[in-house]
Formats: structure tokens, sequence, C-alpha cells
């Protein structure tokens, strides 16, 4: 049995592998929509919120990010199991969504904190309520400008996605394991699956700065 | 007798250990031009901050005619987008264009219909000449023009009394006339006005009456005319002939091209 034989069952699975990204898309997908609505939340309730609201968004991010991704997802699968039964795929997207929601949060509150003062008040002058001048005036140039910051965090929830083969979910990496011990190749393997998280992060990050360049405010440089 | 339209009643404001206002009282009456003068430090934008509230006073009563301007209440933002403000920097809204700036107000605070507003927002660029850059956003326009959109994103409201804070303070001075022009103009129509600024050309052609502000109290008013040439305290007369010389020249900036 020669190398060239190992290394076309490798490359005769690439197929196999392929429908694990569409498995990593989803959950990276969902844990992002969820992650970006709570850390924009929790940045909010960081910036302008008062007492308990400020503090539950500062020990929730401090929280989270002091613990490994995989402890929250262990967390959630195991703990979760003893109360309702989360199923792994699940535990993958909201143990992302948690993790990253720390992340974003801190993302969203330094984009609000930079936009200045004097956006709010000319809101507030105009007679707004804060939560008009919030939504009106302060997030829309925010967002604009954590556009970079966030898409960064978004390829690392991409590649962080990768720990749900801990729990059995047959997204990429995990088809990459049992590409690996089927062909005996795990280097060819782990090469091209390797190299489709290149293609897909490096897909992202292109498309993310044409969004940025397409919303852009027109004269501001940043 | 004119109508008073802001009653400022014992108005007290501390920042830390440093008392700025201290019993302040000023009415200012419809119709009517108030220039506020005075070394810094002295309170004249915390005063107008107060007005509408982006500064909470600690004590002391503002009635905007016979409505007593308190935060909390039900109608304080219906209070609030009757006093306009322009600020020394603008503060225009970044991500909107000059006429969305200038419709903004009307559209999410008195949910104006959409088109009325924006043929609201261009009459009022019409008004400061800006209607040729509606489309235009802030980083793209001079500091003047950013100025006298500013004043009609205020306008846009319909305000009973504006409120300039150092309008002309953070402009280069080839672009100072262009928003003493526009604030002339408005002056001439019959706003009512308060201004902080050390412009003494618009001070001496468009103010009814000078302020002069101490020590976070009124320390001397009066027409420009007693102001600038008789002023009756020593304080008030050095403090005048400072700012003269500073702007030596500047007494007619702008007001020449009509």
């Amino acid at each position: 049995m020669g190398i060239n034989f190992a290394a076309n069952k490798v490359l005769a699975s690439i197929p196999y592998l392929l429908g694990g990204v569409w498995i990593t898309l989803q959950i990276t997908v969902l844990a992002l929509a969820l992650s970006t609505v709570l850390g924009i939340l929790l940045s909010l309730l960081r910036v302008y919120g008062k007492g308990i609201f400020h503090r539950f968004s500062l020990i929730y991010s401090r929280l989270m990010r002091s613990l490994p991704l995989l402890v929250i997802l262990f967390m959630l699968y195991f703990l979760g199991s003893e109360i309702i039964d989360i199923p792994a795929y699940w535990a993958i997207v909201l143990a992302l969504a948690f993790h990253s929601a720390a992340y974003q949060s801190e993302i969203f509150r330094g984009a609000i904190q930079s936009i200045s003062k004097g956006q709010m008040e000319a809101a507030l002058a105009l007679g707004m309520s804060k939560y008009q001048g919030i939504f009106s005036v302060i997030l829309p140039q925010a967002l604009r400008r954590a556009i970079p910051y966030w898409a960064n965090e978004a390829t690392i929830v991409l590649k962080d996605s990768s720990l749900a083969y801990a729990l059995g979910v047959t997204e990429l990496m995990r088809r990459g394991e049992y590409v690996s011990a089927r062909t005996s190749q795990p280097m060819l393997t782990y090469i091209i699956v390797g190299l489709i998280y290149l293609i897909l992060t490096y897909a992202f990050t292109k498309s993310m700065n044409r969004i940025e360049y397409k919303v852009r405010i027109p004269g501001l440089e940043r | 007798m004119p109508k008073p339209i802001l009653r400022i009643e014992n108005l007290y404001k501390k920042f830390r250990d440093t008392e700025v206002l201290k019993g302040l009282s000023l009415t200012v009456y419809e119709g009517e031009v108030v220039v506020i003068i005075g070394p810094s430090g002295t309170g004249k934008s915390t005063l107008l901050r107060c007005i509408n509230r982006l500064t909470e006073p600690d004590s002391g009563d503002i009635y905007l005619e016979e409505q007593k301007i308190e935060p909390g209440k039900s109608n304080f933002s219906q209070i609030r987008q009757q006093i306009g403000m322009v600020f020394q920097d603008f503060n225009l809204f970044n991500h909107l264009t000059a006429v969305q700036n200038v419709a903004i107000g009307p559209i999410k605070v008195k949910k104006m219909d959409k088109k009325k507003a924006y043929d609201l927002a261009m009459k009022e660029l019409e008004r400061v000449g800006m209607a040729e850059k509606a489309g235009n956003y802030p980083a793209e326009l001079s500091g003047g023009q950013k100025q006298r959109v500013a004043i009609a994103r205020a306008l846009a409201m319909d305000p009973k009394i504006m409120l300039f804070d150092e309008p002309t303070s953070a402009l280069d001075p080839e672009l100072i006339g262009e928003v003493l022009e526009v604030m002339k103009d408005l002056a001439n129509a019959g706003m009512t006005m308060m201004v902080v600024s050390h412009e003494m050309g618009f001070a001496r052609e468009a103010a009814d009456r000078i302020v002069f502000l101490e020590d976070g109290v009124v320390a001397e008013e009066g027409s420009p005319e007693k102001i600038f040439n008789n002023p009756e305290r020593e304080r008030t007369r050095e403090f005048i002939s400072k700012i003269a010389r500073l702007n030596s020249g500047g007494d007619d900036r702008g007001l020449n091209n009509k």
C-alpha cells in the first residue's frame, strides 16, 4: 500500500470534510448572532447602566474572560444535563456565545466610549430621550467603529467552534479526526483541515473589510 | 412690558470644591438678544448648560415662560425641545448628512412625517445658506459650515429661545464671519437668544443687553453702549479693554459684508 493510495483516500474524503464545514458554519453563525446581541446589550449596561445592571455586566465579563472556553463548554454540557438535557450541538453554540459575548461587550464598550460626549448632549438638547440618543446617534457610529475588532473576534469564534469535536459534534475538526484515523494520514488530513479554516477565515475577513468600507462615513478618517 | 421667555432664579452650581454659579438670577425677554461675557471659569457655559439641564444645578429655579424646568417631569423633553442649543464644537451627528442632521430632531422627537421633516430641514438649511451641502456629511464640511448646519438643526425644532455656547471659538478666523452673519439674521428675525461669546463686533451690533458675569453672579449688565463705553465697575472696564485688545481688528469681523 503506497503513500499515493493513502493520500488518495484522504483526498476522496474532502466532500465528507466539507459536510463538516456546513456544521462549523452553522455553529459559528448561530453563536455570533447570539453573542453579538448579548455583547451589545452587556456593553450598554456597562456604559449606561446604573447600580446592579452595571455590576452585572462587569462581573459577567470578568468571569467569562477568566474561564477557558472548554471549561464553559463542559459545564454547560454536563451540569446542564442534570437539569435539562442540552444537546451537544446547542452546548457548543451557547458556550461560544456566552464566552464571546464577554469579549464583544468589551469591544462595543470601547467603541461606545470612543464616541465624543457631545454627540449624546446634542441629542438630549434636541429633546431626544437617552434611549433615542443611544439607538439613533451613538450606536450607529459606535458599531461602525467596532467592525474591525468585531471581525477579529468573529474569526476567533469560527476557529473555537472546533472545540465542538470534544463533545462529538461532527463539524469540520471532528470529521478531520475520523478521516485521520481511517486513513492513518494525520498530517495530510490536518493540513487540509487547516487549509479549509484558513480559506474560511480569509473569505470572512475580506468580506468584513468590504462591509467596513461600504458603511464608512464619508470624509471621516479613522 | 415685554414677556419673559426665560427666568433664572438664584442658580447655584458647584463642581467638586469649586463653586461656579453663586446665586445667579437673570431674565431674558421675548425677542431679546443677551450676550454673556466674562472671564473664563465664571460659569458662562455652565449657566447655559444648566438651562436645558445638560448640567444639573445644585439649586435654583429656571422657568421657560411659565413652566418650571424640572428633569423627571413628563413634560421635560417637551420643554427641552423648545430650547435650541448651539455648541462650541458643533456636535453634529457624524453619521448623518447635513439634511439628516436637521431632520432627525423633528422625526424622532416631534414624530413628524419624514417627507415633511426633510422639507422643513431643507428650508432651515436654506435659511443658513447651506442648502447646497444638504447631502454632505459633517466631516466633509468646514467648521463654519458645520456650525451653520448645527444652527439649522436647532432651528428645526422651532425653539422659543436659542442658546449659543461660544459658537465661534473653535473656528478659524476666516470662518467666524459666516456664522456671525447667520446669528445676526436670526437676531433681526426676532429670535430670543442667549449668546456666550467674546465677539465684540457681534455683541455691539446684535445684542440688546450685555451681561458681564464674574464670580458666578451677574456683576454688571446693560446696553452695549453702556457696557462698552461707560461700564460702572472697574473690573468690567478692564475686561472689556482686554478682550478688545485681543480681538483687535476683530470688532468688525464678518459684519462689513452686507
